[in-house]
């Protein structure tokens, strides 16, 4: 009892805090807080893919394709913006099941090589067909999400902070979603699967079944993402979905560790705050792909498991040191 | 009509010439250390821009130049091994993650130094060889392609032949019982890198007068030499050399009826086909896998 | 007289030109526990992998209550009853032991992604987790519920192995070699809580390699060498037949 009282109070102090946020900011930051809070949902979606342990080179492909699909849908067919970002995101899905076919025939490595060569294909094509996905150059002009007003707060799309609002929604309960899922009995499917697929497959889970609904589920929430970055940045073309950016999200996500929920978002935001903080304001900003790649590497090389075994390494310290100091009183 | 094949043949068989050295660079590298150098594509673009530096630059000779970029690749390649391939030899997946961030960091690197602009080489020889009134074969390209086939044959005889390419062989074949006759893990790694990485960056350097050289020439490349040495059989010197030859001619035929966008989608979509049928590839043993 | 609950049938499993399994035949009766023991090499886990869907069989059949189930996927195999453990200590090591029971509950209480999104799937959990107790109580792992199941000593974690094989409930349990790397006092424990389970209504199928512990335990037992059936019969009829003996001791007998 007393615990959920703490969590519920976190999460609205936490709320609070995100709410209050941009209005600390300035507003070329503010724009760099909705491209985050954006990305933070690329990161979580990448995570429920390596659920059951499959690395993707193509994520950041699927993140286009709902992005692609939303803009044409509003553009084209003159679909209500916030319809049309979710029909992005059911894109997305599909087009991940369709994928899903031939993919998941590999394993491992060669899953990786067949993610990327499929990210390919979609990016080529994009590519050579002008009519409708404007070629290399992509999609410009795209419509902006339409303001209204719930009484409270009016929102103008064109003002960073309304748009980060609506991020800041779409993304808590995307979030949300996952977490649900992730710590329900299709979860802890999930992890037995990427843990031991042979022991699944023989306690009756269709194991195909299960990475195909990781894959699908987590290419609709990174084709949502896609579609928020669409409607915010109005313009898209094939290389806002290349490998550089595919890499942004590996090193979050490695940074941060895949052990846990929040790992590849804590990695996300710290790298981000670094980035802006450090490297733009020290006017190294073209410096940012070097400077990832060296902490993808060093990553890699000496925190195999992410920032995020940094804080539970701390957290477990601290509670032994409280047990410890519980039994000394106890001594007492 | 046969001309314009001829013609179109000519210039698959320059295509194959680089694609080949690449893609057995790569096979190389993965046959001695397991890993995926994602970053090979760079190499090749690293080069290229010895070129730019030796021989458009500083008006060095061209073969100089090509020496210059070989060596210097090479040995960029043995800092790779030594910096991260070495550490993480239990974990080939970090191992290509690592490549991954290396090859951004080479991006960078080649950008802040050049610019990210395109670089053009002067020619080496404007000579070329009239076939016929339509079959032209520049002597340039007849060189490159020439190049190509001397490295390929000496790395053969360099395998076959010596004691360290048996070292090598047999490394790739078992790691642990080569270990067990005394053979260095970490000396047939060096060696399979810096061959690997000499030859991308020789690739890059005999291409770099006929091609436009820019930071982030590099992905076309390793998407390439990916289908050819999965659709090879990864692993397989051969294979790669065969799937090379025959990719180059489908890609340049295509490229030349239809367009070079269709002639990737073409290729990628192979690269599915094998990896679906038999991910081992056409040339491929079951061992790695 | 009741149909056998499992038949192989004259099973053949080549791989490439070896041929692993050379037209297996035996039965398995309800509620019995069946040892198929031989040499190594003789194809007893190969028998195992076609059995379970792990292998499609090149010719023959396997029969579930007179059903073709060669040829199935694992996991449809898993749905019709048959349920089998591993070789070594094959569980999800980063879990926990109760969440390694929970993932054998799972074609009991096959979990539901809208439900549980919208939190409506509680019974279904409640009653997957008392399964799941249950299965780990009655292998005496009740006290290690939270444990990692990786950081278990080796005896229970081949116990953790058959609850997790318990928790879904099988007509039928292949077990691979579950008496491997146990000391004899484990191997009696081991005895025990097996009799206990056949005892619940519950085929079992074992490889094994400890005579000792095949002959203790075993109501048949079917021989195998290099692929073919040697010999089959009860405990007291395999101890004495001659090609048996043969098979395992070779010329090695008349040394002794």
């Amino acid at each position: 009892m007393h615990s959920s009282v703490t969590s519920l109070a976190a999460i609205l102090g936490l709320g609070a805090v995100l709410l209050a946020l941009p209005h600390a900011l300035s507003f070329s930051q503010q724009e760099i807080l909705v491209f985050l809070t954006i990305n933070v949902l690329v990161v979580a979606s990448y995570r429920l893919l390596t659920l059951t342990g499959e690395w993707s080179l193509g994520h950041v492909v699927i993140m286009g394709v709902g992005a692609y699909a939303s803009a044409l849908l509003s553009k084209r067919l003159g679909v209500y913006v916030p319809v049309s970002m979710l029909l992005g995101a059911v894109t997305a899905a599909m087009v991940a099941l369709a994928l899903s076919f031939p993919l998941f025939r590999m394993k491992g490595f060669y899953f990786l090589i067949g993610s990327f060569a499929a990210g390919e294909i979609i990016r080529l094509l994009w590519k050579r067909f002008r009519d409708p996905f404007g070629g290399p150059k992509g999609i410009k002009k795209i419509d902006p999400m339409p303001d209204f007003d719930i009484g409270i707060y009016a929102f103008d799309f064109f003002e960073p902070v309304s748009y980060y609002y609506l991020a800041l929604a779409v993304v808590g309960v995307s979030l949300w979603i996952m977490w649900r899922i992730e710590r329900s009995p299709v979860g802890l499917t999930f992890h037995a699967v990427h843990w031991q697929d042979r022991l699944a497959e023989a306690s009756g889970v269709n194991v195909r079944a299960y990475r195909t609904l990781a894959f699908v589920l987590a290419s609709g929430f990174a084709g949502l993402s896609g579609a928020l970055l669409a409607h915010y940045i109005g313009t898209i073309n094939p290389n806002s979905f290349d490998v550089e950016q595919m890499v942004f999200v590996l090193t979050w996500t490695i940074v941060g560790g895949t052990a846990t929920f929040y790992g590849p978002i804590l990695g996300c935001v710290v790298l981000t705050i670094l980035n802006e903080i450090v490297l733009r304001e020290a006017g190294f900003e073209q410096m940012r792909p070097l400077i990832y790649g060296l902490i993808l590497i060093l990553s890699v090389l000496f925190m195999p498991k992410g920032l995020e075994s940094l804080v539970r390494g701390a957290l477990s310290w601290q509670n032994a040191r409280k047990k410890k100091v519980g039994e000394t009183q106890a001594t007492e | 009509m046969v001309e314009l094949l001829a013609q179109t043949g000519l210039n698959a068989l320059y295509a194959a010439s680089y694609t080949a050295l690449v893609a057995v660079g790569l096979v190389l590298i993965f046959g001695v250390m397991g890993v995926i150098n994602f970053a090979h594509g760079e190499l090749f673009m690293l080069g290229a821009y010895a070129i730019v530096a030796v021989y458009a630059d500083w008006n060095l000779p061209y073969l100089v130049a090509v020496a210059v970029g070989m060596t210097f690749v090479g040995i960029v390649g043995l800092g790779m091994e030594r910096a991260f391939f070495r550490p993480l030899r239990d974990n080939p997946l970090g191992g290509l993650v690592a490549s991954i961030g290396f090859l951004m960091i080479l991006q960078a690197l080649v950008s802040m130094g050049f610019g990210v602009r395109m670089e053009h080489v002067p020619p080496v020889t404007q000579d070329v060889i009239v076939i016929s009134e339509k079959v032209r074969l520049p002597v340039f390209r007849l060189a490159v392609i020439l190049a190509a086939v001397v490295l390929l044959a000496s790395l053969w005889a360099f395998l076959k032949r010596t004691r360290f390419g048996w070292a090598l062989r047999a490394s790739a074949q078992d790691p642990e019982a080569a270990a067990l006759q005394g053979i260095s893990i970490n000396q047939t790694a060096r060696i399979a890198m810096f061959i690997g990485a000499a030859l991308a960056g020789v690739a890059g350097a005999l291409t770099a007068p006929l091609i436009s050289v820019n930071p982030h020439m590099g992905h076309s490349v390793i998407v390439t030499a990916f289908i050819v040495i999965i659709v090879g059989g990864i692993g397989s010197l051969e294979g790669a050399v065969i799937v090379a030859v025959a990719y180059a001619f489908v890609h340049t035929f295509v490229t030349t009826f239809f367009d070079g966008v269709i002639a990737d989608i073409v290729g990628l979509l192979l690269l599915l086909v094998v990896l679906i049928v038999k991910p081992t590839g056409l040339f491929g043993s079951t061992d790695r896998a | 007289m009741a149909p056998p609950v499992l038949e192989i049938d004259s099973l053949t499993m080549r791989f490439g030109g070896l041929t692993a399994i050379d037209r297996l035949s035996f039965k398995v009766e309800r509620g019995a526990i069946h040892g198929l023991i031989g040499p190594n090499g003789a194809g007893k886990t190969t028998t195992f992998n076609v059995v379970s869907g792990f292998y499609e069989p090149t010719g023959g059949a396997v029969r579930l209550r007179g059903e073709t189930i060669s040829g199935l996927r694992m996991y449809e195999v898993a749905r019709r009853g048959v349920v089998r453990t591993f070789q070594h200590s094959t569980l999800f090591a980063e879990l926990s032991v109760l969440e390694n029971a929970l993932v054998g509950t799972h074609m009991s209480f096959p979990p539901n992604i809208f439900a549980a999104m919208a939190g409506v799937d509680k019974a279904n959990r409640r009653a997957a987790r008392a399964r799941a107790e249950e299965a780990l109580d009655f292998f005496g792992l009740s006290g290690l519920a939270d444990e990692l199941a990786g950081e278990l000593p080796h005896g229970h974690q081949r116990a953790l192995g058959m609850a997790v094989a318990l928790a879904a409930r099988p007509d039928v349990v292949l077990l691979d070699e579950p008496f491997t790397g146990m000391n004899p006092e484990e191997t009696g424990r081991m005895m025990e809580l097996m009799v206990k389970l056949r005892n619940t209504g519950v085929t079992i199928l074992l490889v094994e390699h400890d005579m000792h512990a095949i002959m203790g335990l075993c109501d048949r037992i079917t021989c195998m060498s290099f692929g073919r059936l040697l010999a089959e019969g009860n405990p007291q009829e395999i101890r004495h037949h001659p090609d048996v003996i043969e098979a395992y001791l070779g010329g090695a007998r008349h040394v002794a």
